[in-house]
């Protein structure tokens, strides 16, 4: 049965159609591409010009839906998925992470203060930064 | 906490940001009060989805990370506490890292050639990523009271990434488990056990 579900990708919470089963969580593949950047097109799943080949594409797509398990097998990146509730969080790919990490440039991100305004890394470009990581455990 | 750090180094060009890698704004509310005499005059983000510690390859705190004027991480991610009341544990002498950070602010000093910053970076694995998926969309369903199908997750999580301790540690709070109790003292002891890993000084 096709119904609300909230897909969380990175800093991005989106809410897209999902027909969704204890085995599947199938999103329509526009709404995938409005939420991911991915399309899947006839040489494989793309995103801004870069193309990346699925191996089973019967299990990838079926009937104007794409699988997001498969999804995520097909890019490498984990999911964890909560059909009954409507749920699903798409993490980043290990090796795309290594990647970064290899470079040493310093992943770009925005966050929350205590009021709930908007802190970007960015908005202190061109100073020397220290980040604390901390929590009250 | 950092606040006097920061006032001694802010006017030298250095910019201080605190980011909690914590589920309960309240909480990092108080200890933000609680912290210094003053209020704190750098920056506190909420980091409820742990988004830092993924991009960063951050697996414990309290860890810091140095990034240049040409965001350019020149100090990977490492056990930094701002004092040493818990040293017996860290086993860290903070007026070291303090020390090299005046170095570095002031003079330009970088402490670490980028052999050394890839040697000590925590690069994760297909487990620890699957871990933090598990983790993040079991804070989402505690968010929602689906407390049944949280644990599901967060067992998942806990299973996968056995030595991280913003999964381990940090979602004791979550489980009902007290971090600096029992369920602290047991995971310190396995984390020991497994030879410390993962905590680039």
């Amino acid at each position: 049965m096709s119904a609300l579900a909230t897909l969380i990708d990175d800093d991005r919470e989106v809410v897209v159609h999902a027909t969704t089963g204890p085995d599947t969580f199938m999103v329509t593949a526009d709404e995938l591409e409005g939420a991911t950047g991915w399309a899947l097109k006839p040489e494989g799943l793309c995103r801004d010009g870069v193309c990346v080949p699925v191996r089973n594409r019967d299990a990838l797509a079926a009937g104007g839906g794409i699988d997001l398990r498969a999804f995520a097998r097909a890019l490498g990146r984990p999911v964890a998925v909560e059909p009954e509730a409507g749920l699903a969080v798409l993490g980043e790919a290990p090796a795309t992470l290594r990647g970064n990490l290899d470079s040493l440039v310093a992943p770009p991100f925005t966050l929350p203060d205590l009021d709930g305004h908007p802190v970007s890394l960015s908005d202190f470009d061109g100073r020397k930064r220290l980040l604390f990581a901390w929590a009250s455990w | 906490m950092w606040q006097a750090l920061h006032e001694e180094l802010a006017p030298q060009g250095l910019v201080i940001v605190a980011v909690a890698l914590d589920e309960n704004l309240d909480t990092i509310r108080q200890c933000a009060r609680e912290e210094s005499p003053v209020t704190l005059t750098y920056p506190v983000l909420m980091d409820r989805d742990h988004l830092l510690a993924e991009h960063y390859g951050i697996v414990n705190i309290p860890t810091t990370v140095w990034i240049d004027e040409h965001g350019r991480v020149v100090r990977p991610p490492a056990i930094a506490p701002a004092d040493d009341r818990f040293r017996d544990f860290t086993k860290v002498d903070s007026s070291l890292h303090h020390a090299a950070l005046r170095r570095w602010v002031l003079d330009g000093v970088v402490p670490l050639s980028d052999a050394e910053i890839h040697d000590r970076q925590e690069l994760p694995d297909a487990d620890v990523q699957q871990a933090r998926a598990e983790r993040r969309l079991a804070v989402h369903l505690l968010r929602r009271g689906q407390d049944d199908r949280a644990r599901e997750h967060l067992g998942a999580a806990l299973a996968l990434a056995p030595n991280d301790w913003t999964i381990q540690r940090g979602s004791m709070p979550l489980r009902g488990e007290d971090p600096f109790g029992q369920a602290f003292f047991d995971f310190y002891e396995s984390w020991e056990a497994a030879g410390r890993p993962g905590y680039g000084a």
